[in-house]
Parts: structure tokens; C-alpha cells; sequence
């Protein structure tokens, strides 16, 4: 392995809480504790774009998959989309979409700029319209906040993942809005689910300093990543993209890259002065971005 | 953290002994270590003794001491203002010296002094309590324990603008008492039911059979990841260079190889990429049967629309591909249709869901994707598939080396019997290597075709050169060589193997040897037997005769050592009319100069100068030869002429004569080239595509010269374009 720093992203004037990649391979879009959204050039470090979002603690945000829509909330119950564009103050063209009864955690677009997915601390996830702010479809089942929400890996999924404080990592069908399947096995909150390339198993990452491995197919956790030394919670879990390699985030300003396979860490990645709090490998594989509540991001690669 | 426990007892330590012992009982490396040394010290595990400011641990004799149990985050939950409130006050009570607040804690104190005025008799009565009784304590005791309540408050009470790893998310609630599920509700139950039930009747997979189709994929996909596999031409984030992007668009002109070799993998790959889904429509739609795929994505697109719109997307989907009489009625069974019907009646995102998965599964995957992938279409794409390797691959000496001794050999006992038994040997020689012969024939067509049209469609590497006009001469030049010498730059300074670096190195070396050579001696040395040898076979002999003046064709071995096969290819498709060898000529003599250091500008310029001066003969010689030269020279001259043109400086004086020998084999040669064109054009075309599959798997990715010669066999204009993507790329 000889991943080293490639770029640092500095701007945030506060925790870095999430990150999302452009699906254009090169852009980033960032949200921070202090309500600062930013949409980042990762390639050059230019910020291209900078929002104040009416609340602190934005936990959550993504870009569409046209690479032309931002979706971001947090501690103000709601899910806002920001059309981006060259011309116009993006705040101007803002549109809430949906509310949660709690802070919402995380959101996804499900392959298409026309739905939200969104993960909520009122132990909820709800599919939004976006062009109507319509509810499509809510998703009951944790008891406890949902933190981290993932999408199957396919053209038509109709499936997502979902990690709750309640220590369960549930599989839905979002056409239904049932749960189709639960694992359970962490001793803490689940704080990231991951769908496997492959789409045959879902890699979580917990506050009980472990990440596992579920297979979807044999309905069994298969395989747990954890040493004796490493003793902090993971936030954040990011597969490459032929799933061998499962890069985690820890409370312990580390990201740990470990061997799917052969469950063994093959390195460790410094950098960060404080937690790891989101992590995320590029589109096309080439790169790795972590952000920290150090105020910075890194690409890795 | 158990393992605490077992040390806590000892008083202090060492941040030496602390890391050592850390790295014996976990068996860590020092940095790790030392990293979870000071998150321990971050949540006042240990603290330093004389710092009460940094909790930072040194790999030094700096001491640490143990906190006491009852400090320990895990312990207590957070301790509230009262608490903290009491402690500020206890230390006004005591030795100013000692004991003295800072300036944030003397803020901190009046403002709880405000806040908390109505329990401050009772802070300031707990305060003197303790302070009386700390005074019964023994000194050391009293000291230990000031310190360890001092690092308490410094980890739990932060001086500002220090971080403070205790710090919460204020979300979600994990305070130590908090609620921290909702109680469960009848609703919740009944799911809970609902679920358990499903899933006693679940079919599982046994986990080893899970376990083997997982490594399965993964190894499948090792070289898709540009974490695992280092990416052609290069990682953008470590090379600076974009071109992989570029190559690599969601929708390009002509996919690079391994982009197409993946959608050869499943389905899902295909249709997951715009651009394969794009060839997939195309080639369905030669066929005639792209109704299939253009339901499939209508669906899709229907899934993602917008709510507004489905009604109106789900009737326009029916009347295209459903209903009875429809333009592109789609094939499905009486089943799946009455299904369409009945959620016909109710229109959704997911009303045709059940037909869509009826052409997938069945007339998609099952059908037309395993017809797609055996098709001459597929293949076709495969083998003009982008290789952008193609730029490394140049540099990989050390395998083309190999290789080429095998290759070379013969060929150069060939040549030497030629010289001997003249025009019975073109066949063999023409034979030598298929891929030569499909190059020179393609070559051929294209010197006709590739004036006529000098447009050729193909992407990025071509799009810079295919601006070429090729009849213009100098002034473009300058232009062309630059545009491609920004995308040259890659190769130097990724070298992703180790192995190509050091080839790349090498050479460099030679390259910096050459240029260096070419500006002292470049009026005076010869350099016939390069050129000579460029151009093996036919032509040559003109060019040689022709060119006999040549002080200045010593620059020429400037290009050869490192664009050997490149140049070339060049001078191959450059025939096709005078000027445009000229052209291209001096413009790959520039690129290669170029790149591998820009420092020689110098000699860079004075190339330029001299490749033109060479362009120039070569078009006088051109003239009479309407001419192919046979490629393969770029293999003899790796070899040989590497080494020749180091000697040059040494001994410029010898190589004239050697030279001559080669190129008198060369004007014997020539008469037959005429011959052995048809011929090497003929087999060319013939050749099976199967054996471009063996020589390409045996060279993998380092060969250097046959495999896009291989694939030029299944595409007649393609060579012309590869021609040039080579040279761009060097």
C-alpha cells in the first residue's frame, strides 16, 4: 500500500462533519459544524462554493447525480436542496424538501436527482420528491437514531442499508418500505454502513471500536476487523472499489485500512488532529477524502 | 482498557517507558504507539507532570503520571458547573502561588459565581470542607492528588481554544443517563414479527460459499481499483495529469480497452456505464432489437422521475413499448402483461417493474448481452479500445528488450540474408512478425485515406494531433509537439511500477546522453545507419542515397533512442506525402526531445531544426517511393541503436562505417519492398484475431510495439489513429 496525502482542504472554519464526492470525480462538497456548506475543486483546493446554512451542526450532505444538485441538513430537522451554478448565489435557488421530527443524519440520492433518501435521529428514513417536497415513502423499524444510510450498488436497487444507535444495521426495500432483513452483532451504535461493491454484503462501522462485515446472502456476519489495540469508535467505513480494501475513520485521528479478505490492517493512515468523522472514497476508485474535526479535509491517494 | 488497571499503581513514568511499553504489550509500531499514547493522555488516562497546559505525550524522558480511577472519563459522566465551581473556589482558598487561577478560570469562576449565586454559600462551604481536609493529607499525597484533580479539570475544562477529545456531538443523545432507544411500540412489534417470520423461510448460502464468491469478485475487480492496480496512464491525484479523467468520461468517443473489458464482465457493468449502454443500444440497434434496452431504461428513468411526471411518463411508456400495435412493442408473456394492466389502473414508479424485469433477466441478460460480447461489434470495440499504457509502455525496455532479443534476432539474420540473397527473403522478412506486416498495410491505406480525410474520429490523444494538418509544415509544429507534451509528462513522474521507473530512468539517461550528443556533434556525426534502419526496407535506399549530404541527420538518433518504435511509426504513416513526413518527423523528434527533460531547450530547438532539415530530405527521397517502410525497424533499433547512438559521442568517426554496412543491406533491400508490401498487407488482414489474443497476453501490459499493431488488423483507419496516439503518448 502506498497511499500518501495528496491534497489538504482547508476553509472550514469548524468540525468538518461530512463530505460527499462529486460524481465528476474531482469536486467535493463539505458541511460543517459552524452551518458552513462548501463545495471544493478537490483537484486545484479552490472552493467553488460557499452556503451558510441557518443551523449548526450540518451532519449531512450529498451531491446529485447529475453533479448539478447539494442536498445538506443537520440539527434543523430538515433536507435542502442547492441547485449549483456558476452565475447565481446558490442560497437563492435553495428549496427544503423534506422535514424530520429529529436532526437528520445523513442523506443519499437514490440514482436519481428527483428523490432524497434521508436517515433521521427521530429513528426514521423517508424518501422525499424533490421537485414536490413530497414524502414517497417512510421507513419505521430502529429504535433509535438512524445514523448512516447507504444504497444497494445497482442500476435498478431497490434496496438500502441502514445503521442505528440501536446497534441494528437493517436491509430495506424502498419500493415497500419494509425491512427485508437485520443484523445484529455490534456492541455500540452503528455509525456507517457501507454496501459492498458487490452489493452481497454491507460493512459497518461502530462507537465499539470494530467494523464488521455482513453477508447479505448467508444472512450471518462474516467477518470482524478489530484489534485489541485499536480501541475507539469508528465513524466512517468506505470500501475501494473492488471491495478489497475497507478504509475506516476512528475517533482516534487514524484511518485504518484493512484487508477485507484476510482481516488484517495493512496500514494506517495519519494526518488528521482530531476525529475522523467522515470518510469516502472517489467515484472512480482514484482517491480517498476523509474530513476531520480538525477543520480539514484530505484526499488520499 | 482493562490493561490500565494492571499500571496504574505505578506513580510515573517516562513518555520513553509509556511508549515502550505500549509497543510490548500491543505489539505496535512507535508511531501508533505514541498516537494512542497521547489519545490516552488527550481523555486524561495519564497526564504530564510538568505541563499542565499540552496534554501531549513525547517519545522522551519527560514524565508522566498515572490519573487516579476515580478520573477516568469512563467512570463518571461528565462532570456539571457545581462541581467544577467548587473546585475554582477551593483554590482561591489556598496558596496563591501555587494555586493561583489562570485568567480563563478566574472568567469562569465569576461568571458561575453569577450564574450559580443561589448555591454559592453551599460551593463555598463544600470548598472549605475539602480544603480542610486535604490538609490532613501527607505532602506527597497532597501533591499527587492536587495534581490529578488539576489534570481532571484541564481535560474535562479545556483552557480555550484547546481541543478537547470529551467534546460531544450534541447529537445523538449519548449522554451516560440518557434515553438512548424510544420505547417500543405495538406497531414496532408487530414488525419485529412480520420480520422474524420472513426470515425463517429465507434461503441462505452457506458462508463459505459467500466467502468464495466474494473473493471471486474481488480478484475479478483487483484491476479496476486504482487503489490495488495503478491506473493507465496515471492517478490525476498523483501525477497531476488529468488524461485518465479524460479517457475516462462518462460518455466518450471510443472507450479505452480495459473500460470495454469490463463491461465483457456482467451485465450490470455494461449497462451501469453511459458509454456502454450507448454501444449496447447502438449495436441492438443494428440488429434491430433495441426495443428491449430502450424499455429497460425508460423504466429506469421513470423509477427516478420525478413525481409530477410519472402519470404522464408511465401512459407514454405504454404507448410505446405495450400497447397493442406500438411502435416498439416489446415481447412479453400474457403474465407479466396482465400484471402491467392491473398496475396500469394505479400508474406508479414501479408500475411496469414487473415487465422490466421480464426483458431484463430474460431477453437482456440471457439473450442479447452474451450475443453482444461474442459479437464482431464487441470485438471491435475491444481491440480500438484505448490502451493508454501505450504511453508506458515505451518505457518499459527492460520486457520490450526481452522480447524484442527474440524478435530481433531473427530478424536481424534476416536482414544480413537479404543483403546476401536479395529479393527471395522480402517474404520472410515480411512474415517476421504479423504485426508489422498489418501496420505497413494499414499504413499504406492510410497514406491514401488519411490525406483525403485527415479528420480522424477518435478521442482525446487524437484530438490534439488530429489537428495536424499534414501538409503544414514548421509553424504548427511547435503547437502539436507542445499539446502533446503536456500529456507526455505522466509516465516520468508516476512511474506507478517500480519496474517502469527504472525503465523510464534508463531511458532518460540515454535520452539526456543523446541530446547532449546531438548538440555537439550533430552537424559532423552520421547518422545513416539510423536513419537507414528506419526505414529498413524500401525507400530507404532513396532516402540514404538521397540524403547522402546529411551532416545533419546525426540529430535524427536523437528520436531513436528514446522514440525508436514511435518515430518509426511516424515516418510509416508520414510517407504518405512528403511534407507530413516532414511533419511528423520533426514533431515527434521534438516531443521525445522534450519531454524526458525540459532543460535542454537548447538542443531541443536545434533538434527541431535539424529533424526539419531531415524532413526535408526525406520528402526529396520520398518522392520517388510511394512508400511503405517496414515497421519492425523500431525493434532492431532498440537494441542496437540505443548503444550506437551512446558511442556516438565517444567515437563519432567509427559509426559512419558501421553504419554504412546497414544501409548498403538497406539499398539492397529496397528494390523488393515494393514487393513485400502486398504481401505483408495481404496476411495483415487475414490475421486471426486469436493470435492478437496470444501476443497480447503474453506481453500483458509492457509490450511494447505488436499489440496495437495487432488490433490495427480488425480496423483499417484505426492504425493511422494509433499512429499518432503513440506518438502523442511519447
Amino acid at each position: 500500500m502506498n497511499i500518501k496525502p495528496r491534497r489538504t482542504l482547508k476553509g472550514h472554519q469548524a468540525k468538518v462533519l461530512c463530505s460527499d464526492w462529486s460524481p465528476d470525480k474531482r469536486h467535493i462538497v463539505s458541511s460543517s459544524q459552524d452551518g458552513k456548506m462548501i463545495i471544493w475543486d478537490a483537484f486545484t483546493t479552490n472552493k467553488e462554493h460557499a452556503v451558510t446554512m441557518p443551523t449548526t451542526w450540518v451532519m449531512a450532505c450529498a451531491y446529485a447525480p447529475s453533479g448539478n444538485l447539494v442536498a445538506c441538513g443537520g440539527l434543523d430537522n430538515k433536507v435542502t436542496v442547492y441547485p449549483l451554478s456558476m452565475e447565481d448565489d446558490v442560497t437563492v435557488k435553495k428549496k427544503t424538501v423534506g422535514t424530520h421530527t429529529s436532526y437528520m443524519s445523513c442523506c443519499t440520492f437514490p440514482n436519481s436527482d428527483q428523490q432524497i433518501l434521508t436517515g433521521s435521529g427521530d429513528s426514521t428514513c423517508a424518501l422525499w420528491d424533490v421537485e414536490s417536497g413530497q414524502l414517497l415513502q417512510s421507513f419505521h423499524g430502529h429504535s433509535a437514531d438512524v445514523m448512516a444510510i447507504d444504497l444497494a450498488p445497482s442500476e435498478t436497487g431497490n434496496t438500502f442499508v441502514s445503521g442505528s444507535c440501536d446497534k441494528m444495521v437493517l436491509i430495506w426495500d424502498m419500493r415497500s418500505g419494509q425491512c427485508v432483513q437485520s443484523f445484529e452483532g455490534h456492541e455500540s451504535d452503528v455509525n456507517s454502513v457501507k454496501f459492498h461493491p458487490s452489493g452481497d454484503a454491507v460493512a459497518t462501522g461502530s462507537d465499539d471500536a470494530t467494523c464488521r462485515l455482513f453477508d447479505l446472502r448467508a444472512d450471518k456476519e462474516v467477518a470482524i476487523y478489530s484489534k485489541e489495540s485499536i480501541i475507539f469508535g469508528v465513524n466512517s467505513v468506505d470500501f475501494s472499489v473492488s471491495g478489497r480494501l475497507l478504509f475506516a475513520g476512528y475517533n482516534d485521528y487514524t484511518v485504518n485500512v484493512w484487508d477485507t479478505l484476510k482481516c488484517v490492517r495493512i496500514c494506517l493512515l495519519y494526518g488528521h488532529e482530531n476525529r475522523v468523522s467522515c470518510l469516502q472514497v472517489s467515484p472512480d476508485g482514484t482517491a480517498l477524502s476523509t474530513g476531520s474535526w480538525d477543520y480539514t479535509l484530505r484526499v488520499w491517494a | 482498557m482493562e490493561f490500565l488497571f494492571s499500571i496504574h499503581l505505578i506513580i510515573r513514568l517516562t513518555g520513553y517507558d509509556l511508549i515502550e511499553w505500549l509497543m510490548d504489550r500491543h505489539a505496535l509500531d512507535e508511531s501508533e504507539a505514541l498516537n494512542l499514547a497521547n489519545q490516552l493522555c488527550q481523555y486524561g488516562y495519564f497526564f504530564p507532570v510538568s505541563d499542565s497546559k499540552n496534554l501531549v505525550v513525547k517519545d522522551d524522558s519527560s514524565l508522566y503520571r498515572f490519573q487516579s480511577p476515580y478520573y477516568w472519563p469512563w467512570q463518571n459522566r461528565p462532570p456539571d458547573n457545581v462541581e467544577y465551581a467548587i473546585y475554582l473556589a477551593k483554590r482561591t482558598l489556598r496558596n496563591k502561588q501555587r494555586h493561583g487561577l489562570e485568567d480563563y478560570e478566574l472568567e469562569a469562576l465569576s461568571n458561575l459565581k453569577k450564574n450559580l449565586a443561589n448555591k454559592w454559600d453551599f460551593i463555598t462551604m463544600q470548598a472549605e470542607e475539602q480544603v480542610k481536609l486535604a490538609k490532613c493529607l501527607k505532602k506527597g499525597d497532597k501533591i499527587i492528588a492536587d495534581s490529578q484533580e488539576r489534570a481532571y479539570w484541564r481535560v474535562h475544562r479545556p483552557p480555550p481554544g484547546m481541543v478537547t477529545s470529551l467534546e460531544q456531538c450534541p447529537v445523538p443523545t449519548r449522554s451516560w443517563n440518557g434515553q438512548r432507544t424510544r420505547r417500543k411500540t405495538l406497531e414496532d412489534a408487530r414488525r419485529e414479527v412480520e420480520l422474524l417470520r420472513k426470515s425463517l423461510s429465507r434461503t441462505r448460502i452457506k458462508v463459505s460459499q459467500a466467502l468464495e464468491s466474494m473473493i471471486q469478485h474481488v480478484e475479478t475487480y483487483a484491476e479496476y481499483d486504482p487503489l490495488i492496480t495503478s491506473t493507465q496512464p496515471s492517478n490525476p491525484w498523483v501525477s497531476e495529469d488529468v488524461t485518465f479523467w479524460l479517457l475516462n468520461n462518462p460518455l466518450v468517443e471510443v472507450a479505452t480497452e480495459k473500460r470495454v473489458k469490463r463491461w465483457g464482465l456482467s451485465m450490470e457493468e455494461l449497462v451501469s456505464d453511459p458509454t456502454g449502454l450507448q454501444e449496447f443500444t447502438n449495436y441492438l440497434r443494428k440488429e434491430y432489437s433495441h426495443e428491449n434496452i430502450r424499455f429497460w431504461s425508460a423504466v429506469n428513468d421513470l423509477r427516478r422521475s420525478s413525481h409530477s411526471q410519472i402519470p404522464k411518463k408511465v401512459s407514454k411508456i405504454f404507448e410505446e413499448f405495450l400497447a397493442p400495435g406500438a411502435p416498439c412493442e416489446i415481447n412479453i408473456d400474457g403474465k407479466t402483461m396482465e400484471k402491467v394492466h392491473q398496475e396500469m389502473k394505479n400508474p406508479s414508479r414501479f408500475t411496469f417493474d414487473a415487465a422490466q424485469e421480464h426483458v431484463y433477466t430474460l431477453l437482456l441478460k440471457k439473450d442479447c448481452y452474451p450475443r453482444f460480447i461474442r459479437s464482431e461489434y464487441y470485438k471491435n470495440l475491444l481491440a480500438n479500445g484505448i490502451q493508454p499504457s501505450q504511453k508506458k509502455r515505451f518505457f518499459n525496455f527492460g520486457q520490450t528488450k526481452k522480447k524484442i532479443s527474440t524478435t530481433n534476432a531473427p530478424s536481424q539474420n534476416l536482414l544480413q540474408q537479404q543483403v546476401s540473397q536479395g529479393a527471395a527473403t522480402c517474404g520472410v522478412l515480411a512474415k517476421r512478425r504479423g504485426s508489422d506486416r498489418s501496420l505497413s498495410g494499414s499504413a499504406h491505406e492510410l497514406a491514401v485515406s488519411g490525406v483525403k480525410d485527415p479528420k480522424v474520429p477518435h478521442s482525446h490523444s487524437q484530438s490534439n494531433l488530429s489537428d495536424i494538418p499534414y501538409r503544414v509544415k514548421k509553424s504548427n509544429m511547435g503547437v502539436v509537439a507542445g499539446a502533446s507534451t503536456s500529456e507526455e509528462v505522466c509516465p516520468w513522474e508516476t512511474g506507478p511500477e517500480p519496474r517502469s521507473r527504472k525503465n523510464s530512468g534508463q531511458s532518460e539517461s540515454s535520452s539526456s546522453d543523446i541530446s547532449v550528443a546531438v548538440a555537439e556533434i550533430s552537424e559532423r556525426v552520421q547518422r545513416t545507419n539510423i536513419l537507414t534502419q528506419q526505414h529498413t526496407v524500401d525507400g530507404c535506399r532513396k532516402l540514404v542515397v538521397n540524403t547522402a549530404e546529411l551532416p545533419r541527420r546525426a540529430s535524427v538518433s536523437v528520436p531513436i533512442a528514446y522514440g525508436t518504435d514511435l518515430t518509426t511509426k511516424r515516418k510509416v504513416s508520414s510517407f504518405e506525402d512528403n511534407s507530413s513526413a516532414a511533419t511528423s518527423t520533426s514533431s515527434s523528434v521534438f516531443v521525445i526531445s522534450s519531454d524526458p527533460d525540459n532543460k535542454t531547450e537548447e538542443n531541443i530547438c536545434k533538434t527541431l531544426k535539424k529533424s526539419h532539415s531531415i524532413a526535408k530530405t526525406c520528402s526529396v527521397a520520398g518522392t520517388n517511393a510511394p512508400i511503405i517502410s517496414v515497421s519492425s525497424v523500431a525493434d532492431d533499433l532498440e537494441d542496437e541503436d540505443v548503444e550506437e547512438v551512446k558511442d556516438v559521442p565517444e567515437d563519432p568517426k567509427e559509426i559512419p562505417i558501421e553504419a554504412e554496412p546497414s544501409s548498403s543491406a538497406q539499398q539492397i533491400i529496397e528494390p523488393l519492398a515494393p514487393l513485400a508490401e502486398p504481401d505483408s498487407e495481404s496476411p495483415a488482414s487475414e490475421l486471426p484475431p486469436s493470435e492478437v489474443a496470444v501476443v497480447e497476453d503474453e506481453e500483458a501490459k509492457s509490450n511494447d510495439v505488436c499489440p496495437w499493431e495487432d488490433e490495427e488488423t480488425c480496423k483499417v483507419d484505426t492504425p493511422f489513429v494509433k499512429t499518432y496516439a503513440t506518438l502523442g503518448y511519447l
